[in-house]
């Protein structure tokens, strides 16, 4: 095993405590450099949520000769603190010098989801065998592949598609329902994002599954589909995999104009309890159900369009 | 309950020297956050402000993509800067190493304002005041 390079540092404490720390341990640590992480907590109807309770925050020391006596330092400056306020003790863990540029690609690997679809990240080599490959860079948009709401939209996409149609991708974060859409047979794609981060993960996604050609990407929502602003204003197959409280929003704007009449809707992202509201929401825009599917706290739609 | 956004990390940085060492590697890589895809944003977005200490706040989704957003400087880095000092005290309880007026804490109490969970101004000013208590600075009218 190599020598460990840096000696974490890490307290949880109270969100206005947290600062304090931080600075003390920005004081020991290497470049300044400090990390507070908190989790994220949920009202029903909230769209992203708030970070909330305990924050822990964490320094790195650089291990040298003199590492106790910095690690004794900073024990003190701790001690001092908790003077003022109580402080738990700090929890110490060593650090190998990892290559973390190649690190967090460990939590992706190629990834078979439905009966015809491999997801895999632009790095892996691959066996495809029959199956058709979509490769998408985990980045700043969201769809890698690997949460439930992305690979129950696929699932659905695969069984519902029908070859030469166009679709419709809205929220289409890293761009991976439109691409492989086209990849399974899809004539054209129109992918919207309102967030400019997802529009150009989308596009370099489109790029590096060679199918840019077939992908209309473009910053919006249902609104400026609506008016026109893009080559499709309407489809035999609409996808929105974002979140219940969005769908709802997006129903009420017009999603639901966006289908051709008989066409298929794919709603997903949506939980358990949520499903009714958005069930009949969707109906009474002449939505009837068609099948949902469920994996693990997480449902996705498909609906038909009332001819 | 499982939802898509899982976390939230606040790393302390330095403007347009984002790297993939500590704290940035250890605190992302463990959530699949692609590191190189967030140091070059973090650095083109705060590139003309170099030597600043601009925090980013990343919200992570439970399938690894990211998205972030950059906030004021952290309140320690502008009491330190109003109280002209380099560091806190190493014993903010018996050493005091500097002292802000209240009107600077209002200027830095509107800094931040906008990035706490405060009520009010008045609240604001408060957590900044304690933060200042914290580093051995002493607040005068």
């Amino acid at each position: 095993m190599a020598e460990p390079r840096w000696l974490e540092v890490s307290l949880t404490v109270d969100e206005e405590l947290a600062e304090a720390v931080a600075e003390v341990l920005a004081r020991f640590s290497s470049q300044g450099g400090v990390a507070m992480e908190q989790a994220v907590n949920y009202d029903a109807y909230e769209i992203e949520g708030q970070p909330v309770g305990p924050v822990r925050v964490f320094g790195y020391l650089v291990v040298n000769e003199t590492i106790e006596e910095t690690r004794q330092r900073l024990e003190e400056a701790l001690w001092h603190l908790s003077r003022i306020q109580p402080l738990p003790a700090p929890v110490y863990r060593w650090v190998e010098d990892q290559d973390w540029m190649e690190a967090w690609k460990q939590h992706y690997h190629p990834l078979p989801i439905g009966a015809r679809l491999l997801v895999a990240p632009p790095w892996a080599e691959i066996e495809a065998g029959d199956r058709v490959v979509v490769r998408i860079d985990p980045s700043m948009a969201f769809g890698t592949g690997t949460h439930p709401s992305t690979q129950l939209s696929l699932e659905l996409l695969e069984r519902y598609l029908q070859p030469g149609q166009e679709v419709i991708d809205v929220g289409c974060g890293s761009g991976i329902l439109s691409i492989a859409a086209v990849k399974l047979g899809a004539r054209q794609a129109l992918a919207v994002d309102i967030d400019p981060a997802s529009v150009r993960a989308t596009d370099e996604n489109a790029h590096l599954n060679n199918v840019a050609t077939q992908i209309e990407v473009g910053q919006g929502s249902v609104r400026e589909i609506l008016q026109g602003r893009f080559r499709l204003r309407r489809a035999p197959l609409v996808m929105a995999n974002i979140l219940a409280p969005v769908i709802k929003a997006l129903l009420e704007t017009g999603l639901a104009d966006l289908i051709t009449p008989g066409g298929v809707l794919i709603l997903s992202g949506l939980l358990q309890e949520q499903v009714p509201e958005i069930e009949q929401d969707a109906a009474t825009r002449g939505l009837s159900l068609l099948e949902q599917r469920t994996s693990g706290d997480w449902v996705a739609l498909a609906l038909r369009k009332n001819h | 309950m499982a939802k898509k956004l899982k976390a939230v990390v606040r790393l302390q940085l330095v403007a347009g020297k984002a790297n993939p060492a500590p704290p940035v590697g250890p605190a992302l890589a463990g959530h699949g956050i692609n590191i190189m895809a967030f140091c070059k944003e973090y650095n083109a977005r705060t590139q003309n402000r170099a030597g600043e200490v601009i925090p980013a706040e990343i919200s992570i989704y439970s399938d690894g993509s990211f998205t972030f957003v950059l906030k004021s400087p952290p309140a320690s880095v502008l009491l330190k800067k109003a109280a002209g000092i380099e560091k806190g005290s190493a014993a903010p309880n018996r050493q005091k190493v500097g002292k802000v007026t209240r009107a600077q804490i209002r200027e830095i109490a509107e800094i931040k304002m906008k990035d706490m969970n405060a009520v009010d101004l008045e609240d604001a000013m408060r957590q900044i005041e304690g933060t200042a208590r914290n580093m051995g600075i002493v607040v005068v009218d």
